[in-house]
């Protein structure tokens, strides 16, 4: 029994040694000879230990996940600098930075009965997806699905405790405060009613019919597809620089610009003017709140430097869509669906791009560049040639004429490979 | 001149017209408490949870203990600091106090919800509370005023006892009882007497500790942290004044000669009163600059304006002149200004300057809480009659020697 | 009572008259101090004290709370549907002897888009204006924070409603024998064996949360700052009259949604320094007697001199 107790203590000792210089604690002063206090010690060694050698862990949800896979840093979810199984110290969600996984609105349920509660009413059907396809135009899944890891959709339940009175971090919500949020939030705003009848169900109610009647009515029922305006033209109420003209379709389409990057705290009401009904032609009206400069021109500051810059928005008459034409460049077939960054490379900077090919096509090389993509495989004879042997110049916007090598030879009737299928 | 009078009972008619009158009032005031008790407070006041206090405690209890006040002035001008001219008028001041005192007492006790309950100050205490202190102060200040009474009610009564048919066994009883206190009070009076006047320093004042707790509720006018030390102050001024008021007023009631060489001598120390009371006011006022509520013209300024010109500042003029002081009518019209002024100050203090912040609508006192608090003071005055003529309480001339006087004037 | 004494040697028996007197005032300036003392440990400076934050930004005015409200404290309750009636919402309301608790609304202002709803009810004050007023001391400020009203020993004088700068107390003015103050106690009886307060148990969107003042303090600031555009950047009751248990926040400035000017010195400091003042151990009022004693002595004697003084004068 005392050899036991020694052999403990050293394998003890070792171990707490190699704790120390891991900086896995932070408490060196508890590696005393106390063999109750060793065995904590022990234990808790092991299980760090077990988590470096093996980076995927499973959660106290039982949610599998791993952490090296993450394109996240330990500060998104920890607060401290050495979080140990112990004391994750897990930062309080919703976390500042989430992580989530998109998924299309129609992958996940149609409907889903919310039922976790028991209380003065009875349980209400939420039509997920419809909600989903809403989520989409503004913040997507994250919305209320405000703290996913790359696993599985986590229940509500896992964080949000279903006994109010048992709730023990009072940062997190429980179950029903956390429900109730989400659908208040939108729904105070969209109806101005907080009818509680307006979701859950009347006691005169048959539950089995209103579960029918919900499927039935919104099982195959779609948010219709958002119209996206063109451009938004903003008359202000000064004299001068009256209008201002955003370029919806040019942000979202030519800068890449995400729905929720500019509406992610957008609400209902933002489109659907519950209050003037006036959502008749593209130009959006939004709901006219106090807001300071700042906040006015946010949208916008948030990308565009605007400090002395204002004639650049704001002038005298509503603008056309950008013609990339009048830079002398014409954007033509190949070039219309690229996102401005594809050949502006540097951020913010539009200016001085060589009209040159190969000034962004650098591929465009002997060797590198596969001539199938244009159509045309070029023959052994002709695949050996540098680019500008037929390219004069390098100017691939013109094609090469067979005589200037070949007397006589024509373009179709003789060609220097064969034709294939555009790629 | 004074040796020619001392106290004996008055002798009148108790029913005058005018007597008749203040019992009819009475009447009307019982019918009313009759009510409060039988349907509780909300039945006949106008109170409600915004104005907790109306003038069952502004009138009743604040002004009628500030109105009391004469019996501590004249028991330290008296017994205390022994200004000999005031011997005449202790007695009667002793009476007005504690029939002010009773009047105080009761008009707790119907203002109090649980009026069964009011001996509970007496065993639950708690020192912080400035209504704690007041209650005791005002409990044992009773007692001591009518300790103060016993040689009053022993001078009337020793050696007369002649308790009616079967009571009569009890006459020798009853005697040796009066004997008893009679000695023994007289060795031990000199305690309560002092007692008495601490007291009503402490509750005086304390009684203006009451509002201050009430804090932002308060207008600003009157809200200051020296509350205590005006209500102590002015209760001082007010003392003298209430004690010539009541004197001109019995000397009226039972048509004898006021003693006008006593009040206008007392008289003349109340412009000094009033000026140190005018000066703490109005530094007051400047220290905290809230003389720019004046420049707002609404209740607060206007009551602010006429407790300050009418009740200090014009009987101050008024009892410097020597014509004034000489003048009966006029040295009745300038206390009554000095009792009205300080009256008016209470009330001001306890309803005029409450002002909460979620009332709907000021208060008003409704007729069943007028007709209560007026009862009261018909009973009061009703009681006061029946007292002086039946103790030796005001100082006469003696009988015969008034015929005398009489005789020779005439 | 000059005369009577005159018989005796009058300046011993003044002394030792004068000393019972003195040694009865000091015996029972005693025990006020002693219990001061006593409220002033277990009452006020408790770490331990519980509170709930409201936040305002959340309250959708289902009034819910005021019907659990009304349940835990066994008032007749009306079906819960009528709590659904928002045209209580044209008048602002208060609480009542019946309601301890009510939610008014207030028209969007500043950044809130809707309606903003404003629950009411007993503040739980750190330092009570209501404890440090009651004549008999009827208020107890728990460990927990709760401040709760003794039945056995108010007398009804209505003081507490003076003093409460949030005018919570109310009174039962229509009840001729026994009526009450009724004001929110924090369901101290349910916080007892382990409960939370039943408004906070049926908020449907936890606007309402109970938990130690402290952690609630933290949340209600990590709350603003957040949310930095949502808030009005203040806690209301974190410094308000010395602090208090229930603790607000919300989307505008706190006088627009009709909270008081309270300040943030406690409701009861004016008061207690000038009653500590003036009964500093019973020494100001026993001075003031000595004093007096001693110069009624001084005068009686003078009094004396002269009076004898002139019956000398008489006899010759």
């Amino acid at each position: 029994m005392k050899s036991k107790i020694k052999f403990l203590s050293f394998i003890v000792f070792v171990l707490a040694i190699t704790f120390t210089f891991t900086q896995c604690s932070h408490n060196d002063k508890e590696h005393s000879n106390d063999s109750d206090k060793a065995s904590v010690l022990d234990d808790s060694f092991d299980k760090i230990d077990d988590s470096q050698s093996n980076s995927i862990e499973i959660n106290e949800h039982g949610v599998k996940f791993d952490h090296t896979k993450m394109a996240l840093s330990c500060k998104d979810c920890h607060s401290c600098q050495y979080p140990t199984k112990q004391k994750p110290c897990l930062i309080n969600c919703p976390r500042k930075q989430l992580i989530t996984v998109y998924h299309a609105p129609e992958e996940g349920p149609t409907l889903v009965e919310m039922n976790q509660i028991k209380g003065d009413y009875k349980p209400f059907m939420f039509t997920h997806k419809l909600h989903a396809q809403m989520a989409n135009m503004t913040g997507g899944c994250q919305t209320c699905h405000h703290y996913n890891t790359t696993g599985p959709i986590q229940k509500c339940s896992n964080c949000h405790e279903s006994d109010r009175a048992k709730v023990k971090n009072i940062h997190i919500p429980d179950l029903e405060s956390a429900y109730h949020r989400m659908c208040l939030t939108c729904h105070r705003e969209w109806s101005h009613s907080t009818d509680c009848q307006q979701c859950h169900l009347s006691k005169d109610q048959n539950p089995e019919e209103y579960k029918k009647s919900k499927i039935a009515k919104y099982q195959h029922k779609d948010h219709p597809p958002l119209v996206e305006p063109g451009k938004i033209v903003y008359q202000t109420k000064h004299s001068s620089g009256k209008f201002v003209t955003f370029q919806h379709e040019d942000h979202t389409k030519l800068f890449g610009l995400e729905c929720k990057s500019c509406h992610g705290d957008d609400n209902c009401i933002s489109c659907h003017d519950y209050w003037n009904k006036q959502t008749g032609n593209n130009t959006v009206k939004f709901k006219k709140t106090h807001k300071t400069f700042q906040q006015h021109h946010n949208p916008c500051s948030n990308c565009h430097t605007i400090q002395n810059n204002c004639g650049k928005c704001h002038k005298e008459q509503e603008v056309d869509k950008f013609n990339h034409s009048s830079t002398g460049f014409n954007l033509g077939t190949n070039h219309s669906h690229l996102q401005c960054n594809a050949c502006h490379k540097k951020t913010g900077v539009f200016k001085g791009l060589n009209k040159n090919c190969t000034s962004c096509h650098n591929n465009f090389v002997m060797g590198k560049f596969d001539h199938k993509k244009t159509g045309l495989q070029l023959n052994e004879m002709h695949a050996d040639f540098d680019c500008s042997s037929c390219h004069t110049n390098n100017n691939f916007a013109v094609s090469p004429v067979c005589n200037d090598c070949h007397d006589g030879y024509s373009y179709p009737a003789k060609k220097p490979g064969k034709l294939v299928k555009k790629k | 001149m004074s040796e020619l009078i001392y106290p004996q009972p008055v002798k009148a008619k108790f029913f005058t017209p005018g007597m008749i009158i203040v019992s009819l009032i009475a009447l009307n005031g019982i019918v009313f408490l009759a009510i409060r008790f039988l349907f509780g407070i909300g039945a006949v006041t106008n109170l409600n949870n915004q104005y907790p206090w109306g003038i069952w405690i502004g009138v009743d209890v604040a002004a009628g203990v500030v109105l009391a006040a004469g019996g501590f002035v004249s028991a330290a001008m008296g017994h205390i600091f022994h200004l000999p001219y005031m011997k005449l008028v202790v007695r009667p001041a002793l009476l007005t106090a504690m029939l002010g005192y009773t009047f105080v007492a009761f008009a707790v006790f119907v203002d109090i919800g649980r009026w069964y309950y009011i001996w509970h100050p007496l065993v639950m205490w708690n020192g912080t509370s400035p209504l704690f202190e007041v209650g005791i102060c005002v409990m044992i200040y009773l007692t001591v005023l009518y300790i103060e009474f016993t040689p009053i009610l022993t001078e009337r009564f020793r050696g007369k006892v002649n308790l009616p048919s079967i009571l009569r066994v009890f006459n020798g009883l009853v005697e040796w009882i009066l004997k008893l206190l009679d000695n023994t009070l007289g060795k031990v009076m000199f305690l309560f007497l002092i007692a008495g006047v601490v007291l009503s320093t402490l509750h005086q004042s304390s009684l203006g500790t009451l509002m201050v707790i009430a804090g932002y509720k308060m207008h600003p006018l009157w809200q200051t942290p020296i509350l205590p030390l005006l209500f102590f102050i002015s209760a001082v001024c007010v003392g003298i004044p209430m004690i010539i008021f009541e004197s001109l007023i019995a000397s009226r009631s039972f048509k004898i000669e006021p003693e006008m060489h006593v009040l206008s001598k007392i008289a003349g120390y109340v412009p000094l009163l009033l000026g140190i009371y005018l000066a703490f006011k109005l530094g007051d006022m400047f220290i905290r600059q809230s003389f720019v509520y004046m420049t707002e013209i609404n209740k607060f300024s206007i009551a602010f304006i006429i407790e300050i010109v009418f009740g200090v500042i014009l009987p101050m003029i008024m009892l410097m002149s020597r014509r004034v002081l000489n003048s009966p009518f006029w040295l009745f019209i300038a206390s009554a200004l000095v009792v009205l002024g300080v009256g008016i100050n209470r009330i001001n203090n306890f309803i005029i300057a409450y002002r909460p912040f979620y009332a709907k609508s000021a208060y008003i006192p409704s007729f069943g809480e007028i007709s209560v608090t007026l009862g009261c003071i018909a009973l009061t005055v009703i009681l006061y009659r029946a007292i002086v003529m039946i103790f030796p309480v005001i100082s006469l001339p003696k009988q015969d020697d008034l015929k005398e006087l009489k005789h020779n004037r005439g | 009572m000059d005369e009577k004494v005159k018989n005796q040697n009058p300046r011993r028996t003044f002394l030792k008259q004068f000393a019972v007197g003195t040694a009865a005032s000091v015996g029972v300036s005693l025990i006020p101090t002693k219990t001061e003392a006593k409220f002033k440990d277990t009452q006020r400076e408790n770490e331990t004290r519980m509170g709930v934050l409201f936040d305002a930004t959340l309250c959708a005015g289902c009034r819910n709370c005021e019907r659990a409200c009304k349940v835990a404290h066994n008032f007749p309750v009306d079906d819960i549907e009528t709590f659904r009636d928002r045209s209580v919402y044209k008048e602002y309301r208060r609480p009542s002897p019946n309601n301890y608790t009510v939610v008014n609304e207030f028209p969007p202002s500043g950044v809130a888009t809707f309606p903003i709803d404003v629950k009411v009810q007993c503040m739980h004050c750190n330092e009570p204006a209501c404890a440090s007023a009651c004549i008999v001391g009827a208020f107890t400020k728990h460990a927990s924070g709760a401040v709760t009203w003794n039945s056995d020993m108010c007398i009804g004088c209505r003081y507490c409603m003076v003093a409460c700068p949030f005018q919570i107390p109310t009174f039962e003015y229509d009840k001729a024998i026994q009526p009450k103050i009724q004001k929110c106690d924090l369901c101290f009886e349910r916080t007892k064996v382990g409960k939370i307060p039943a408004c906070v148990e049926n908020c449907p969107v936890g606007a309402l949360t109970y938990g130690p003042r402290e952690e609630l303090l933290l949340l209600a600031k990590e709350k603003i700052e957040r949310h930095p555009d949502k808030y009005y950047h203040h806690v209301f009751g974190e410094y308000e009259v010395g602090g208090t248990s229930w603790l607000y926040v919300a989307p505008v400035e706190f006088s627009e949604l009709k909270f008081p000017p309270v300040g943030d010195s406690p409701a009861p400091g004016v008061t207690e320094a000038i009653q500590h003042g003036i009964f500093a151990y019973f020494i100001p009022p026993l001075a003031l007697f000595s004093w007096l004693g001693g110069v009624m002595y001084v005068n009686n004697r003078k009094n004396k001199k002269i009076e004898n003084e002139a019956n000398e004068g008489e006899k010759k």
